[in-house]
């Protein structure tokens, strides 16, 4: 019974290519040039879904991007697609599909009890019930109503695609290959414009694939297929299909994703899957076209029920015939078109026009062709569970509110036709606001608020003649006013069928004594009783309807709902539509895959890595690595099988011992030059500036406005205008905004410039007590003397052939000193530091060990400078200059600010002298008190003291100063630890600081 | 009132649910209330129903520009947590939590409190310190807190990167078992309908254009249907507290921001929690109805346009990828923005002001929704009081001179920087 | 995204820049006399106008100069962008 639904001929599938396909686990057959849709039709297979709520049995609507109801899921596994509209899913050799939504069975699912008590669940149901008792909610109702709800399954793996991005810039982006948009495109592109032309679908054309109408003396398809072909020969023309434009941003920023793979029967290893598009356009075109309506009837959304223009497309592009016995059920006259083409391929169609009479062209041809057709007649209700298999009509009386008679007719598919609703989505997210277009019931665009212009049907234009014209004319227009050329292209001829005006009426009334569902949101299970519920209930405003029938707002948008549903709230309120508003068309047009939203940032590509140029050597000499900020920095060097804290304690023993050396390299480094420098610095520093000499550095504070502290670290002078400021690893990037803020914005009178010159120097900190007899072998010809590079001393030396700056800095507390050379050379420099220091042990230490040397020294850093903190808490109120203004100092003296009682930093021993403080715990007075348990202070950073041998933390405590040699408890609940603490000064070892300058 | 339960639902059933009442009365503004509630959000019903409920004040009008509900209240990601630092947001938040647990009930309509957890992954031992830091405060506090490890987390989370290609690995997390979820709707829809039951007029459509001071005291307002006498306005704006303060002369410590938020399609249930992700701003969770609930940073510049740009999107959708590399395969359904009431210190204010008879409640971020009732609850109280709760003490507008800031953060008055 | 037009280098994609703020808030002049109220005003108070907004942009992924952007805080137009001292 292979594709017995196929006609002989006609469509544009390739008959040559035949293409194998699963779907619930049967093998079918399909042509190349199919989409899933038509393929299944071909083999009679309507029944593709369920619906949401009720698990109604459904088939397809419609033809493209507007079909509620056939998802499907695509394929097992890392590569499973949910939620794939099969309407749109182009065949290929292999493809396996199933349905969704239903257990165990799409033809037989448990679900669909739902249906028979749907009485009781109408719109919003849920919030009037499942309340009782207080706990089930989240214990038994909710994970019930999650299972039951959802469509496909989510994949667990991690996406195997790539996805790639795109950035374009053109004169005039055209939506849509339509007649309109092809048209467009062609005059825009004759007169010299650089055009992006893009088609969702695989085909170019639009309404001529399908429509009955000739261009000059072609037919409309054949037309469509020369000019693109001539679009593309083009230089200053990209022709795109598979792509849709599916935002409008800011600033005419179109996005647009193209499919690039999945239709690819054997797509090579790095074809991405999509590809994401920015285009910034001078202008766009919107020639989105338009989407028909469906009429609303008793039970309208069973299998075989669907749009007149999707049974038409079936037929004309697939091949593909949607059934044997149609009716043909229209308020307006394309619907005719639909009857014609079954009766061209010698089926005998059944009109039923809700209308009196037409006397269009379109409907003579139908009469001619002697199809019958019933006038005043419509669908009451349509039978047949899993398949239409015949209908209720019947003969409207004159106020169309009820019937004059009925009759039971039987019948295979039902072809609705509710007259045509423009695709303004663009037009709106551009920032146009809708206005209402009476005549053809539906909002169009009403005043461009971008470079936006929205032609032919997308803005209710529904002749090919006044569509090709506009088209013509806009796309010269537009290009007229960009390239300044004057070349106009003249608009063909053309033939096409003539439409009369639609019947407005669209919702069939309900015969006495029935209480037929009736639907309108087809994948919410939106029926007409739900929205007359809202709106009884007061859920008035189009909003509210919306939020609680969930009327538009399934995977389709409401594309074939939405205004099916305001015309009834516009009914039930007695209000013209205008009044009742619509909703919101917000980004995207359809459903976009995320991976392609994100591209190639994914992995390890997530966030860049930055790597000190001694990187290398830090792996080849077992560095255990960890993230600071985007920096990776050696934590600590392993050996054997040490932990980290014992690796900690070797490399800091080391360095308080002997020597060690440190990659310091992240540091954010800032060259400042200018005659006004040191006012500079006097302002963005909390102490002074203006003395410093010439060789000589120095420890200054900067505060943000609020009187924060913002960072800290050092700045030397290098020459007599020329500074080298460092500061935090993290706040390197927001220092360097600051102060090109203060120089450009504030202060434009002060002549000095700022660099980074973070990357362009490698530094180490060589620190420990044989630092210095390291440093004159490093430097021979350099005297690195006490005396001639004192502590905070700077010298320019050679190393070894090499421009090196020595800083006689120290984080550790140490005699250390900081070695920076161009980043070129760091791993020369730090390999051959490593060979000369052997003799003196020299070890390499990490940020661990790092972070023990400056916590037993009460060394601040980025766990205590955490944005929250003032200079005084910090102990460091003697930066404060009393002489001169800086940054923040006048947010100073406030009250909280001036409070005796503040945080201050303290260091804390444990009292057995054992226990590791956990960083996070907080200090309180008793460790049993009552909840909320007042506390005191936070525990900031812990160590293992290796000058004690024993642990040793710091902490920012409330009235600190008083509290040394108070006993307190430590506590971290989430540990479930309590350790009895003593509170010491901060400055746990050296604490005159004599080493460093030693 | 009608009660709402399932025998009224089944009864109703049977006579094809023609017999509802109106959820809300549609009344026309009276010449004089007692209280006005500017507002028809979230934080404004819950007020106006406390009012009611608590202070018995229950002449009150609640005034609209648009629809109720449809600020933030109905366009946010749902999240309730009271996981905070600071005291004075922890042990608001935790009160706040305290009435969400009870809130259907109380209200009689279903708001879907579902505490299924919230999950805040960190990505360095530095970070978990900081959480712990926090978790600690909570558990001080009486709120629930606890560290979960990598391998815990790869049982509730399986799908989370715990690869060698992470590029921050996962390294633990803090969780709040009982933060969770609410329906956004709901609880708009259930604060009206039971503070409509009470005699507040919910008056949609009004917009107010004015405020009647007289002698530093306030005696009324005026809107776009007519003026209205009262002694009591409560502002309760949010993204739109700079737009009314203009009209009273006052400049606030806040600006409007855009954040964006997104859903993806509907899919079988596979995530049980919310999760943040630690190396970003991404969060997500799993709605009833199946969608991936998701949001993170704000744009990042002034705006009262409700539309969000897409970079900022990629931006947070790659953060999303990062964590979930799965949801790279799913598809966003719908994008939205909404105005975020960003104070210079991430705290809301809930204060009288220096008008006799006028209160502010603003300053949300982007913290608004999970606030509803204790927002309402405390500033229901301010306003019949003329002082704050001991909850909302702290929350003074104030803060901004003493000094008494509650800044979560840490990162000052950018308030750009999400 | 934004198209924002740097005067020194021309129409660039936002992402390129950094945010701010107000540009209105003038910060007051260093060791002068001011009131505890006019202080905090400059740090914390901001017009927060709906509307042609003064804002400051950094071109922090370009020529790292700062400038001024007026532009819509309702729609987010841009009427024109200027160096800092115009």
């Amino acid at each position: 019974m292979s594709q017995k639904f196929r006609l002989i001929k006609s469509g544009y599938i390739d008959r040559e290519k035949k293409i194998s396909f699963k779907f619930n686990g049967k093998k079918y057959f399909g042509f190349k040039g199919d989409t899933l849709a038509s393929a299944l039709l071909a083999n009679g297979v309507h029944l593709v879904g369920r619906s949401f709520k009720y698990h109604r049995p459904r088939g397809f609507l419609g033809s493209n991007v507007e079909e509620p109801n056939a998802l499907v899921q695509l394929y097992n596994g890392a590569k499973t697609e949910p939620n794939a509209v099969a309407t749109t899913i182009e065949l290929v050799e292999g493809l396996v599909a199933k349905s969704q939504n239903c257990f165990p069975s799409v033809s037989f699912d448990f679900g669909a009890i739902n249906n028979f008590l749907s009485k009781f669940f109408p719109a919003g149901f849920y919030y009037k019930t499942f309340m009782w008792p207080k706990s089930f909610w989240h214990k038994i109702y909710e994970p019930v109503i999650r299972k039951a709800a959802g469509l496909g399954v989510a994949p667990l793996k991690p996406d195997p695609d790539r996805y790639e991005h795109k950035f374009e810039y053109c004169d005039i982006l055209i939506v849509g290959s339509g007649p309109s948009g092809l048209a467009s495109a062609l005059s825009a592109a004759k007169n010299g414009a650089k055009v992006i032309l893009a088609e969702d679908k695989p085909r170019f054309g639009g309404s001529l694939l399908t429509d009955e109408v000739t261009i000059g003396n072609k037919k409309g398809k054949d037309w469509a297929d020369e000019k693109i072909t001539q679009l593309k020969l083009m230089p200053n023309v990209i022709v795109k299909n598979r792509s849709q434009v599916f935002g409008y941003y800011d600033h005419n920023m179109m996005v647009m994703f193209e499919r690039t793979r999945d239709h690819i029967e054997n797509p090579s290893q790095f074809t991405p899957r999509q590809r994401l598009w920015y285009i910034r356009a001078k202008e766009v075109i919107i020639s989105t076209g338009s989407i028909e309506r469906p009429l609303v009837f008793g039970n309208n959304d069973r299998p075989g029920i669907m749009l007149a223009s999707a049974a038409k497309e079936y037929m004309k592009v697939y091949g593909v015939i949607v059934g044997k016995k149609p009716i043909i059920f229209t308020n307006n006259d394309s619907g005719y078109d639909t009857a014609i083409e079954f009766k061209k391929n010698g089926i005998d169609p059944l009109i039923l026009d809700v209308r009196s009479n037409s006397e269009s062209s379109v409907a003579k041809e139908a009469k001619n062709l002697k199809i019958n057709i019933k006038f005043s007649y419509g669908v009451v209700n349509a039978l047949g569970y899993k398949k239409v298999n015949s209908a209720v009509i019947g003969k409207l009386n004159k106020e169309k509110s009820g019937y004059d008679n009925l009759e039971n007719i039987s019948c295979d598919c039902i072809c609705v036709s509710g007259n045509w609703t423009p695709t303004v989505h663009l037009s709106s997210q551009s920032g146009n606001k809708l206005k209402f277009d009476d005549e053809i019931n539906a909002f169009v665009p009403n005043q461009s608020r971008q470079n936006e212009s929205t032609i032919g049907s997308a803005r209710g234009l529904f002749t090919l003649k006044e569509t090709l014209e506009e088209g013509f004319t806009k796309g010269y227009d537009l290009s007229k006013k960009i390239t300044g050329k004057d070349l106009k292209t003249p608009t063909p001829t053309s033939n096409e069928r003539i439409y009369e005006q639609h019947d407005k009426f669209w919702c069939m009334p309900l015969p006495k004594k029935k209480n037929y569902k009736r639907c309108v949101d087809f994948q919410n299970d939106v029926y007409v009783s739900d929205i007359e519920l809202a709106v009884s209930e007061g859920f008035r405003s189009i909003e509210h309807v919306k939020r609680y029938t969930t009327l538009g707002m399934a995977t389709d948008q409401g594309r074939t709902s939405n205004l099916n549903g305001l015309q009834l709230v516009s009914n039930i309120e007695k209000k013209i539509i205008p009044e009742v508003g619509h909703t919101t068309f917000r980004p995207p047009y359809t459903p976009v895959t995320i991976g392609t939203i994100v591209g190639r940032e994914v992995g390890k590509h997530y966030r860049p890595t930055r790597k000190s140029p001694m990187h290398s050597w830090h792996t080849r000499n077992n560095a255990v690595f960890v993230d600071a900020g985007l920096w990776l920095r050696p934590r600590y060097y392993k050996q054997n099988k040490e932990t980290l804290l014992e690796a900690a304690k070797r490399e800091a023993t080391n360095v308080r011992n002997n020597i060690g050396i440190c990659d310091v390299t992240s540091l954010g480094k800032i060259d400042i030059k200018g005659p006004d420098s040191a006012e500079f610095l006097n302002r963005v520093y909390t102490n002074s500036w203006m003395k410093l000499p010439v060789g000589k550095a120095r420890y200054g504070v900067m505060l943000r406005e609020d009187g924060v502290v913002f960072d800290d670290g050092t700045t030397t002078r290098i020459s007599e205008n020329h500074y080298h400021m460092t500061t935090t690893t993290a706040q390197a990037v927001n220092v360097l905004s600051h102060l090109e803020y203060y120089l450009q914005v504030v202060w434009t009178e002060l002549n000095v410039n700022v660099l980074s010159t973070t990357e362009q120097w490698a530094g180490v900190a060589l620190a420990g007590p044989n630092s210095r007899n390291l440093l004159s072998k490093l430097f021979p010809e350099t005297d690195v003397s006490n005396e001639s590079l004192p502590f905070m001393g700077f010298k320019q030396a050679d190393f070894f052939g090499v421009p090196a700056r020595i800083f006689r800095i120290s984080f550790s507390g140490e005699l250390a000193y900081e070695i920076n050379v161009e980043s070129g050379y760091g791993v020369f420099m730090w390999e051959k530091i490593m060979e000369i220091g052997q003799e003196m042990n020299i070890e390499p230490y990490g940020t661990e060990a790092l972070s023990t040397l400056r916590i037993e020294m009460g060394h601040v850093a980025g766990s205590e400078i955490d944005g929250r903190v003032i200079a005084s808490d910090l102990s460091l109120e003697g930066m404060l200059s009393k002489k001169k203004d800086f940054i923040g100092k006048r947010s100073l003296n406030r009250t909280a600010f001036l409070n005796p009682e503040r945080e201050k930093i303290v260091g804390v021993v444990p009292l057995d002298k054992k226990t590791m403080i956990p960083e996070g715990s907080h200090l309180v007075m008793d460790e049993n008190a009552d909840l909320p348990n007042p506390k005191l202070g936070h525990i900031s950073a812990s160590c293992w003291s290796v000058e004690y041998n024993n642990p040793f933390s710091l902490a920012i405590l409330k009235d600190g100063n008083k509290k040394i040699g108070v006993k307190l408890y430590a506590l971290s609940p989430l540990k479930n630890k309590s350790i009895p603490v003593e509170i010491v000064s901060s400055h746990y070892v050296d604490p005159k600081g004599k080493r460093v300058r030693s | 009132m009608q009660k709402y339960s399932i025998f009224s639902l089944i009864k109703n059933a049977f006579t094809n649910h023609q017999n509802w009442d109106v959820a809300w009365r549609d009344p026309e503004p009276k010449k004089e209330y007692d209280a006005i509630i500017i507002g028809g959000g979230g934080h404004g019903l819950a007020t106006a129903y406390y009012l009611a409920k608590e202070h018995k004040i229950t002449n009150i009008a609640i005034l609209e520009k648009g629809w109720i509900g449809g600020g933030n209240v109905g366009r946010n990601t749902t999240i309730l947590r009271s996981n905070y630092m600071w005291d004075a947001n922890g042990l608001f938040y935790e009160h706040g939590m305290k009435l969400w647990e009870n809130l259907s009930q109380e209200l009689n309509y279903n708001v879907m409190y579902s505490p299924r957890g919230i999950i805040n992954l960190a990505h360095s031992d530095a970070q978990l310190n900081a959480y712990a830091r926090r978790g600690n405060s909570m558990r001080l506090n009486g709120i629930d807190a606890l560290m979960l490890g990598r391998n815990e987390l790869k049982k509730m989370i399986p799908f989370a990167d715990f690869s060698e290609t992470a590029r921050f690995p996962i390294f633990g997390a803090l969780m709040q078992p009982r933060g969770g979820t609410a329906r956004h709707d709901a609880v708009a829809w259930g604060y009206a309908r039971q503070a409509d039951s009470m005699g507040v007029d919910i008056i949609q459509h009004c917009e107010v254009i004015g405020f009647d001071i007289q002698d530093g005291k306030i005696k009324g307002v005026q809107t776009s249907r007519g003026n209205i006498k009262t002694k009591k306005v409560g502002l309760c704006v949010a993204g739109s507290t700079s737009l009314l303060a203009e009209k009273l002369n006052m400049k606030l410590p806040i600006e409007a921001h855009v954040l964006q938020a997104c859903v993806s399609e509907p899919l079988k249930p596979f995530l049980d929690h919310v999760v943040t992700f630690g190396a970003g701003h991404f969060y997500c969770s799993q709605s009833d109805k199946g969608e991936m609930v998701m949001g993170g940073d704000l744009d990042g510049y002034n705006s009262y346009a409700q539309r969000g740009n897409l970079p900022t999107l990629q931006h947070v959708l790659s953060e999303g990828v990062a964590m979930f590399p799965n949801l790279s395969r799913l598809k966003i359904l719908r994008t939205w923005g909404g105005i975020m009431d960003m104070s210079m210190d991430g705290s809301p204010v809930i204060d009288k002001s220096h008008i006799e008879g006028l209160y502010l409640n603003f300053g949300w971020c982007y913290g608004g929704f999970k606030a509803t009732p204790v927002s309402g609850w405390t500033f229901a109280y301010t306003i019949a009081q003329d002082r704050p709760h001991k909850l909302n003490e702290k929350f003074k507008l104030n803060r901004f001179n003493t000094g008494h800031l509650i800044d979560e953060k840490g990162v000052g008055t950018k308030t750009w920087i999400g | 995204m934004l198209e924002i037009k740097c005067p020194y280098c021309g129409k660039r994609s936002q992402n390129e820049f950094s945010y701010g703020g107000d540009a209105s808030v003038k910060r007051p002049e260093l060791g002068k006399e001011i009131s505890d109220k006019d202080w905090d005003d400059f740090v914390y108070l901001r017009k927060n106008l709906r509307g042609k907004h003064s804002e400051l942009w950094h071109h922090v992924a370009g020529c790292r100069q700062w400038f001024k952007v007026l532009r819509s805080t309702a729609t987010h137009e841009i009427f024109k962008t200027t160096k800092v001292n115009e």
